[in-house]
């Protein structure tokens, strides 16, 4: 997957987790990513809001639980504006 | 993962069992874990109160992935009367599986979008995670100075945990209680704030608040920029008769001058305070003109019980002067106030009104742990 809005969320997801791209796959999750807590899940949603304009209900949050899914909602919401 | 906020009912109650022995199994320890019962023991919702609690679960089918409780009350925002809800106890799965990470997220924007006029108290420093949530979203945080009036210097030395954390410490505390230099040293430090006894002031130890607390309340409350109700009403519910509280009444020429709710506990090898016998300020309310005079009556008060020490977490001005005054010296605190940012906002600009903010112990979940 390596379309130009998932390169920007892993991008973010880099920048919040202080993670090297590379280590940071579609499948990466809390689980997989020792630093993603959910203090950083916070600081995660925060920055997608701020780059992407719009703001996520609690019930999409609880959906973004792997940067494959990141990516969905991120998409979903942006297709169908905030 | 469909997580949903629901009001806790009775038929939860296994379920946040199930959640709690989870916990535990992951390590949490049980101050942490969410009641097992639906209704509050403290301040259940009922008979048209204005100061109650509400507790919440975040469900994911049949299992609790986490809870929360809100407790609302009245507040006089700029003299303006309010509903402002208190967000305390959020526990989450979260952490014990990071699958639930989004949880304690989830929770509080929920919490938000229910309550906006949000606050929390506590916490216990900015380093833990609640707090460096609510920083990422925006909130206003500051900690709640605390004071303290060391009474017995000898028991407050071989007591007092901060002090005697290493054994090299621990020989110069032993040392100093000794020989009495820690007496002089004390008494020294908190003599040379201490201002001088009102002498016609009188105090008055009472049961139940009266029409009295009403009018105190109407008098003082706008000269705060945010501070609970503490009409009669909410006085008797927080401080029932039932309980160990201390409320005293303080008069001047029969004026009412204020009130002030003390906690007389003998501790028994306290994280902090050992086993000293501690006095607290809870709760109290005068003009902020008369703050010194209800301070000194509480300090008298508790000083003639025989208290080791006396403790007090105040975030306003005129009472963190009221301290001072009374011979109080300012310790380390972990007790932090976080406005969300519709309150910060009527608050506004927060960082230097902040000191104009009425908090103390008493606005938490209870001064039961004092």
């Amino acid at each position: 997957m390596t379309s130009p809005l998932f390169e920007r969320v892993r991008g973010i997801a880099e920048n919040v987790l202080k993670l090297p791209g590379s280590q940071i796959t579609a499948q990466s999750s809390p689980e997989t990513i020792a630093s993603w807590d959910s203090v950083q899940h916070l600081n995660l949603i925060l920055a997608l809001e701020q780059e992407f304009g719009c703001q996520f209900e609690p019930e999409e949050i609880d959906q973004m639980n792997s940067i494959d899914r990141i990516h969905s909602v991120v998409q979903n919401k942006l297709n169908h504006g905030s | 993962m469909a997580i949903s906020i629901k009001s806790y009912t009775e038929e939860w109650i296994p379920a946040v069992k199930a959640f709690n022995q989870r916990l535990a199994t992951g390590g949490v320890p049980s101050e942490f874990h969410f009641p097992e019962k639906d209704v509050p023991s403290w301040l259940p919702k009922r008979d048209g109160r204005r100061i109650y609690q509400e507790f919440y679960l975040a469900l994911e089918g049949q299992e609790v992935r986490g809870a929360f409780i809100l407790k609302t009350q009245d507040f006089s925002v700029r003299g303006k009367i309010q509903v402002v809800a208190f967000y305390h106890l959020p526990i989450s799965e979260g952490i014990i599986n990071k699958r639930y990470s989004s949880v304690g997220v989830h929770m509080l924007r929920s919490a938000t979008k229910a309550a906006p006029l949000l606050f929390c108290l506590g916490m216990g420093g900015f380093d833990r995670p609640l707090p460096q949530m609510l920083r990422a979203m925006g909130w206003n945080l500051h900690a709640l100075p605390f004071y303290f009036r060391v009474l017995h210097p000898a028991n407050f030395l071989r007591q007092i945990a901060p002090l005697r954390q290493t054994p090299g410490r621990r020989f110069l505390a032993d040392l100093a209680a000794l020989t009495g230099t820690g007496w002089i040293g004390i008494n020294i430090l908190q003599r040379f704030h201490a201002a001088r006894h009102d002498q016609f002031t009188k105090t008055e130890l009472v049961g139940r608040f009266g029409n009295w607390a009403d009018e105190l309340w109407e008098r003082c409350h706008s000269h705060y920029m945010l501070i609970a109700c503490r009409d009669s009403t909410n006085l008797n519910i927080l401080y029932p008769t039932n309980k160990n509280f201390l409320c005293l009444k303080v008069t001047r020429d029969k004026e009412v001058l204020g009130c002030v709710v003390m906690l007389d506990t003998k501790m028994q090898n306290n994280r902090y305070f050992g086993c000293l016998r501690v006095g607290a300020i809870a709760d109290c309310l005068a003009s902020p003109e008369n703050a010194g005079t209800v301070i000194q009556a509480a300090t008298r008060f508790l000083e003639d019980r025989g208290v080791d020490l006396i403790v007090s977490n105040q975030s306003h001005v005129a009472w963190t002067e009221a301290l001072k005054s009374a011979g109080f010296l300012k310790g380390p605190s972990n007790f932090i106030v976080a406005t969300s940012k519709p309150l910060s906002q009527l608050i506004f600009p927060f960082e230097s009104n902040q000191n104009q903010l009425f908090f103390m112990r008493g606005d938490g979940d209870g001064p039961v742990n004092l």
